[in-house]
């Protein structure tokens, strides 16, 4: 086994899950927060993609300057999300069923708009940096892989700070871990929702920005996307950041080291049948509280 | 009848249960009482079946139940309320106490006859009145009996009740008091209760167990235990005592 | 007469003899000739109305969400598939078997996985389906990524599409009844409690591991009988189609809609959502369909968050309460 092969394998993977993770980060959070789980979380990352798709084709402008405006347009469209859609569910008696159900339906009305205005061909961003490699010494390293994941590290870094070092964040934690006792020290939990939402969505859209600069996307490709952010939001432990992070990179070590001697196929079963072991022995994840 | 034997309960580093012995005989009205945290309700827990022990057994009528699964454990004659009442909402009161009467220890299978039986038991908790109400439409003093009617569905030779008079009026307290007299002395069940409210303790129990910190503090008649200094110590400070 | 059997509703002989006299409708439709596209609704409603009433037991009366329904009703197809290639035997025979597989399978499955709760449980569910699907898609046995033919029965079209209306028809049927009767029975009462409180149901002597299993392995059971007929009906397998995750979230949806606290709902369900959705197909196009789809959805969970029959028996309390 050629070792520079093998380096190869599991660097790429490892960039790769960096971006995972940072697509799954704001599922989490919803889920933890508001017990609210949203199917459509993937659905709007491959939004995401789309919007820096066309301002780079049509306005030539570079995807990576791009997403500030995609991180803003998603969060302005989570929010309206959140008042339309999730809001009412929330007073369902079943919150987790009420909201699968409800963004299914978010799901299939954004992807199948978005595949009704720009057909579902598959587009890749494609910046003119990231048709070229990095080497180091004999490996070589996709440089849009690299971009992908020091933007998903920055994106996923200041999600933390927001949590934990804002106020607003503060009150997000405080909503989350005491409803109740959040509401009486004088915090809107109706304000701090639609925060928590519109920012999951908004995270979501940039990582689709990362992903579409390493792989093609498609409005249907959401489908797969949704599995991984349940796989590693699950694992990683509903909600915590550090933990889908870290599960993020693990995920993808895992499967650069099995890409590297396992034919791709069995490269996905033998990951999500580790996942379920896991899932069945600690269902707090592997870093989950 | 009940015997535990050294039993010890830990969460992570704190040890709720510590080496606990007690001792329940047929036939009593036994009172475990002692300051909030001390550890009882963890014991009913263990008890029931919902945390295993660390350490120690639980002996009932003659029978380790110290491994045994909590629908085990209600089925060898245990039944138990929660201290915070959890009543089927979805269900009527009547459902509420069939269900537990078909899975009981009479091991019904029939919804009619589950239902006529339910409804006796209904009489006896003076609820039958509501019988066909939702759970959820009763107060808080219906809510506690209705807890526990389900618990004497099940026809259980032994039954935990866990603080059934916290929040009831004067005039409540003392049905109340009248309701477990009658839980003994009518159905024959013994009854093994934590408590608070002091009144209802020495109302009716014939033994008290004192728990502090997870330890055995005292044992003994209700008398001797409210003259204990260290009960004393442990409920108002070292002044006191 | 009074106290014989407290706090049990009356049934009318109105409401038997309507429904007795819809089923005979139903069963003699296909002799007036109908165009063969009705036939082929009818059918995929008979088909959701059997796998979403299945479902229910562990779904709907426990609060067990499964996301991993289809993987049962796809072992049964593949089950009667391989038989018929390797065997020659008719599915119409063999279905029994596809459900004692699938139902085998849920015994071993459901073991570990109905020990997580709530939405673990769900996504450990979806976990199955998609490691089943993957492994499909790479055994040689069942075809593979290429998929299992069955040989059509020597028959015209039409009778074929009535053959497979009558035996939808009674399977349907069947389950809808299997279900209510359990709904009523003491291991419903068991499930609903599960449902409501597990906990409590723990101390009032239910074996809560072994009500739920026996739920799921039953609803599996029949998702596998249905997934034996169906798979041949549509004569070709794959496992794309019959793993699609679509329709494990279309059967929660159904059952959801209809209200999955009582054996009605997933019944009404499956029939509402399958006909709007094959109206809007029909009048408004394809295209827009989907997102018109998408868009009732989000408006149906918004005003009966508790699903139809729900919302109907509230309306029913009110208008009660008012004239009383």
């Amino acid at each position: 086994m050629d070792i520079n092969y093998f380096l190869e394998s599991v660097i790429s993977g490892v960039l790769l899950g960096g971006i995972f993770a940072l697509l799954s980060v704001g599922f989490g959070l919803t889920w933890g927060a508001m017990q609210v789980l949203n199917i459509s979380h993937a659905v709007f990352a491959v939004l995401g993609a789309y919007l820096a798709y066309w301002s780079f084709v049509k306005g030539g402008i570079d995807p990576l300057l791009s997403i500030p405006m995609v991180a803003f347009l998603l969060f302005i469209i989570g929010g309206v999300a959140y008042r339309l859609v999730i809001r009412p569910v929330t007073r369902a008696r079943d919150v987790l069923m009420g909201s699968m159900v409800a963004t299914f339906g978010l799901t299939i009305v954004v992807e199948n708009v978005m595949s009704g205005f720009w057909h579902p061909d598959p587009r890749l961003l494609k910046p003119s940096y990231t048709g070229t490699s990095l080497f180091i010494g004999e490996i070589v390293i996709s440089k849009a892989s690299l971009i992908g994941f020091a933007m998903a590290i920055i994106a996923i870094a200041l999600l933390y700070i927001f949590l934990h070092r804002t106020f607003t964040g503060k009150a997000v934690q405080a909503t989350w871990q005491n409803p109740t006792g959040a509401v009486l020290v004088g915090i809107n939990r109706d304000r701090v929702s639609l925060i928590t939402f519109a920012i999951s969505i908004a995270s979501a859209g940039v990582a689709g920005v990362g992903m579409g600069l390493i792989y093609s996307f498609y409005p249907s490709v959401q489908n797969d996307w949704t599995l991984y952010v349940f796989l590693l939001t699950i694992v990683g432990g509903v909600g915590s950041i550090i933990g889908t992070a870290l599960t993020g990179l693990l995920i993808g070590l895992i499967m650069g080291v099995s890409a590297a001697f396992l034919p791709f196929i069995w490269v996905n079963i033998l990951l999500f049948l580790l996942l379920l072991i896991i899932l069945l022995f600690k269902p707090e994840g592997i870093f989950g509280v | 009848m009940l015997e535990g034997i050294g039993v010890v309960r830990r969460f992570g580093g704190l040890t709720a249960v510590k080496d606990f012995d007690f001792k329940v005989e047929e036939g009593q009205i036994v009172g475990l009482i002692g300051p909030n945290g001390s550890g009882k309700s963890t014991l009913f827990n263990v008890i029931t079946g919902f945390y295993p022990a660390d350490a120690g057994r639980i002996i009932f009528q003659g029978e380790d139940i110290t491994r045994s699964k909590t629908h085990e454990i209600a089925l060898r004659g245990i039944g138990r309320t929660f201290q915070l009442v959890r009543p089927l909402l979805g269900m009527s009161v009547l459902e509420n106490i069939a269900t537990a009467v078909l899975y009981g220890r009479d091991h019904i299978r029939s919804m009619a006859q589950a239902r006529v039986r339910a409804l006796e038991l209904l009489q006896f908790l003076r609820l039958d009145k509501k019988k066909d109400l939702p759970a959820s439409s009763l107060v808080a003093a219906e809510r506690k009996r209705l807890e526990i009617a389900r618990a004497l569905a099940i026809r259980p030779r032994l039954i935990l009740l866990d603080e059934t008079f916290s929040g009831l009026s004067e005039a409540e307290v003392q049905d109340a008091i009248k309701l477990i007299f009658r839980i003994r002395d009518e159905l024959g069940t013994t009854v093994f209760l934590i408590e608070h409210v002091m009144k209802a303790v020495m109302g009716t129990c014939e033994k008290i167990i004192v728990i502090h910190y997870g330890v055995k503090l005292a044992e003994g008649k209700p008398e001797e235990v409210s003259r204990n200094p260290r009960v004393i110590e442990a409920y108002l400070g070292k002044r006191h005592a | 007469m009074e106290n014989e059997n407290p706090g049990k509703p009356k049934s009318s002989t109105a409401d038997r003899f309507i429904l007795l006299a819809v089923l005979l409708l139903l069963v003699v439709f296909p002799f007036f000739g109908p165009p063969l596209f009705f036939l082929s609704l009818f059918i995929s409603i008979f088909l959701f109305i059997s796998l979403t009433e299945s479902w229910n037991l562990l779904g709907g009366y426990t609060g067990y969400i499964s996301l991993g329904h289809v993987v049962f009703f796809s072992i049964g197809a593949f089950t009667t598939a391989v038989c018929m290639n390797c065997f020659g035997t008719s599915p119409f025979l063999t279905a029994i078997l596809g459900g004692v597989v699938a139902g085998g399978v849920a015994a071993i499955v459901g073991f570990p996985v109905l020990r997580l709760k709530g939405a673990y449980f769900s996504i450990s569910s979806l976990l199955l389906a998609v490691i089943s699907q993957l492994i499909f898609l790479n055994w040689e046995f069942v075809g593979g990524s290429v998929g299992l033919w069955y040989k059509l029965m020597p028959v015209s079209i039409e009778a074929n599409r009535v053959i497979f209306y009558e035996v939808m028809l009674g399977l349907a049927l069947l389950i809808t009844l299997v279900v209510r009767y359990v709904e009523k029975s003491k291991f419903g009462a068991g499930l609903i409690t599960i449902r409501e409180d597990e906990d409590v149901a723990k101390t009032i002597g239910i074996n809560t591991p072994m009500l739920k299993l026996k739920a799921f392995v039953l609803g599996s059971f029949f998702a596998g009988v249905v997934g034996g007929i169906y798979g041949y009906y549509l004569s070709f397998i794959h496992p794309d189609i019959t793993f699609n995750i679509n329709t494990s979230l279309l059967i929660l949806l159904m059952a959801f809609f209809g209200s999955c606290t009582t054996w009605t709902g997933p019944l009404l369900g499956a029939v509402v959502l399958s006909l709007a959705n094959q109206l809007i197909v029909t009048f408004i196009g394809a295209e827009i369909s989907r997102v018109l789809y998408g868009l009732i959805l989000i408006l149906v969970i918004i005003f009966m968050p508790n699903g139809m029959i729900e919302y109907l028996k509230m309306g029913q309390k009110v208008r009660k309460s008012q004239v009383g």
